[in-house]
């Protein structure tokens, strides 16, 4: 550490409290690769962002980046986390360029605000490979995301058909500020309309905050006691709240118990296929952490060895689809969990922690 | 003036205060009874459910851990103080007293301790914490403001530190308890805020120590001239702000069933948020417990009325800050009197 600070006196402060913030999460040896020491090979280093520390999903993520690396012989530098702070995204990204990373891997939270970032990166010939989201604006080599209108839609057509096309759902919003809360509510909300118009929907804005997705279940129990469905955009905030308040309500039975309330959820941590073993929750999209890590860093060594990649379906279930301005997108599939395939060891929320 | 009867000079330096004091106060107080009228009636209109005993129980519990915080902040206001760091002690204390008694394979710390542990380190955290802010602001005289800045955000790295940035959901049944129990048919934590925000209201009302927080607040020199140790008392002050804290946070944690990684973020300014619409001057030494209590269930009213009235996602935010300024509006036309 202290022969790359002297190296980048410029951004030595910077790069610092990169490493720093790094070395928290990254605990897996393979990852201390840094730029060009020791391991005497010519490989080019790929950089990777982490947008976040603090939720089940992201962290899984961050375990499986090492991982991958080793695998496909990456020669990985060590992870700057941006703890969901667009202006520390920009930061890493100024640090890692200074290192000599030949292409990054970020997942800018923040999709608007990325932009001139990218344009940096692009006049100095860095391909940047975005997970999770997808910029508004600038050049990126590859999206890598799984089709959230999808999760939307899936979640809509199962509780669709458990509630046999009536009734009343209620339904966590995320932030709408972002694109994946977004895309969940449009095509959950279209979704519902053409399929299920017998069915009424709450939409309660929630911030991704599990008190504030309670606090709207529990006044809307008192206004709605019939309500038969729940659909909840992130199961990592808002399962337990879910949980606690239908528990002191007497609400939390088996589905075959006419008082059951249909419930599906995002995300696929293992809490959630916990509730669905106890039948306490019926199904939830399971977003790919694992696919996340594996294709970021393929699409990223591609890039830097000068691959290209046009539309059109995968050899790994998905497809590439162009999403405007010659951006590519590969949306990776999100598979619908449930009490038949909860315990499929191939799903990321069963092999971690075991 | 009851219970002065020691140290004449401490008794001599409120009521010069006190004499325009409670008249004062008395109006703040009531500035929003107004209001609140006004939002039930709008609330039965938009749904007769509005005014069910269910719901009205619902919109008090929500605002339980609201209403802890807005206490601990508006006594260390009127002392003349700032915490912003309370928010994240909210998170912090309920995750450290769980993370240490759950098993690792939970994402605990291993050390696994006795179970009955738990409520007492979660509050000793909140003490603690409380205690180490007011070593830094009076007696190594840092800013406040800036101080506690500083604790919000070492104290949520702490937490993510310590949990890994993982939510803890396998709790312990006694962590669970305060949150869910039912005590005579209202939930247990309505009375606990209840029974803390009168002793407050007591307190601070008509006891010595209370008092003096009003005196120090509004002129430290002069509280000390007449013989106040003032950075006793608000040591003791921020002592107890940590404490209702962590008590919030254990709250939160029996309701919501488990330790957020975020649990507390951004709480902050709805606490700031209540205390002013309150009444709780920012400058110290005005307002009272009552008036705080006054601006948390109005904020509880609002949030309840836009979820009844299903108000769009887009829009809610806007609205809820509208409602807040003809609220504070309603306030001001009421009484007649400049705000603070």
């Amino acid at each position: 550490m202290m022969l790359k600070r002297r190296a980048v006196v410029s951004v030595a402060v910077v790069a610092a409290f990169a490493a720093a913030t790094a070395g928290c999460n990254s605990s897996d040896p393979a990852s201390s690769g840094g730029s060009g020491t020791g391991t005497g090979d010519a490989k080019p280093p790929i950089a990777v962002d982490l947008p976040r520390a603090d939720s089940d999903f992201w962290n899984s993520y961050a375990k499986y980046i090492p991982q991958y690396a080793k695998e496909s012989d990456i020669n990985l530098m060590t992870p700057t986390n941006s703890q969901n702070d667009i202006a520390k995204l920009v930061a890493n990204a100024q640090a890692l360029t200074a290192q000599g990373a030949k292409a990054i891997v970020m997942a800018p939270q923040d999709t608007g605000a990325i932009a001139t970032t990218l344009t940096m990166l692009e006049s100095k010939k860095i391909p940047v490979v975005s997970v999770d989201t997808r910029p508004d604006k600038g050049k990126v080599f590859m999206v890598v995301r799984a089709d959230n209108r999808a999760y939307g839609q899936k979640a809509c057509e199962f509780l669709g058909e458990k509630l046999g096309g009536k009734g009343k759902v209620i339904e966590f919003q995320g932030s709408l500020s972002s694109v994946n809360g977004r895309d969940r509510s449009e095509a959950f909300a279209e979704c519902m309309k053409t399929k299920f118009p017998g069915i009424t929907i709450f939409e309660e804005p929630t911030e991704w905050e599990g008190a504030k997705a309670s606090a709207a279940l529990q006044t809307r129990l008192a206004q709605h006691p019939d309500i038969k469905g729940i659909y909840m955009q992130a199961g990592g905030v808002f399962l337990a709240p879910t949980l606690q308040l239908l528990k002191s309500k007497n609400l939390l039975v088996p589905p075959t118990d006419p008082k059951h309330i249909f419930i599906v959820s995002n995300d696929g941590i293992p809490q959630e296929f916990e509730a669905i073993r106890k039948g306490e929750i019926d199904a939830t999209v399971s977003q790919p952490a694992d696919l996340y890590a594996k294709y970021a860093l393929f699409y990223a060594k591609a890039a830097v060895e000068g691959k290209t990649f046009t539309p059109g379906p995968t050899d790994h279930d998905s497809t590439i689809i162009d999403v405007g301005n010659g951006v590519l997108e590969d949306q990776l599939p999100a598979p619908l969990v449930t009490k038949d395939n909860v315990d499929d060891a191939s799903l990321w929320g069963n092999q971690i922690g075991k | 003036m009851s219970g002065t009867t020691t140290a004449p000079p401490v008794a001599d330096a409120p009521p010069a205060r006190r004499l325009r004091g409670p008249a004062l106060a008395r109006m703040r107080d009531l500035a929003l009874v107004p209001a609140i009228i006004v939002l039930v009636l709008v609330g039965a209109l938009i749904d007769p459910v509005f005014l069910s005993s269910a719901n009205i129980i619902n919109v008090l519990q929500q605002q339980t851990e609201l209403s802890l915080l807005v206490l601990a902040e508006a006594i260390i206001l009127i002392g003349g103080r700032f915490d912003l760091s309370l928010e994240s002690t909210v998170g912090l204390a309920p995750a450290l007293a769980v993370a240490l008694v759950i098993p690792a394979a939970s994402n605990g710390l291993g050390t696994e301790w006795s179970s009955a542990l738990a409520i007492p380190i979660c509050l000793l955290v909140g003490v603690l914490i409380g205690a180490f802010n007011g070593v830094l602001i009076l007696r190594f005289g840092l800013s406040a403001f800036i101080v506690t800045l500083g604790m919000l955000i070492v104290l949520r790295g702490l937490q993510i530190g310590i949990t890994g940035g993982q939510n803890l959901f396998e709790l312990p049944s006694s962590v669970l308890y305060l949150g869910n129990a039912q005590w005579f048919g209202l939930p247990a934590s309505i009375w606990i805020c209840g029974i803390l925000f009168a002793i407050g209201i007591a307190v601070l009302g008509w006891f010595r120590h209370g008092r003096a927080v009003y005196a120090i607040g509004g002129n430290r020199d002069a509280a000390r001239a007449a013989g106040i140790r003032a950075d006793r008392v608000i040591f003791v002050v921020f002592i107890v702000g940590g404490l209702l804290a962590a008590l919030a946070g254990l709250l939160m944690t029996g309701r919501l069933g488990s330790v957020a990684s975020a649990q507390g973020s951004g709480m902050i300014f709805t606490v700031f948020a209540a205390a002013v619409i309150g009444g709780v001057s920012m400058e110290g030494g005005k307002g009272t417990l009552f008036g705080a209590l006054c601006g948390v269930i109005v904020l509880g009213l609002i949030n309840n009325i836009l979820t009844l009235a299903g108000v769009s996602a887009q829009w809610i935010q806007a609205i809820y800050g509208l409602i807040i300024l003809v609220a504070l509006m309603l306030a001001r036309v009421t009484t007649g009197k400049a705000q603070d």
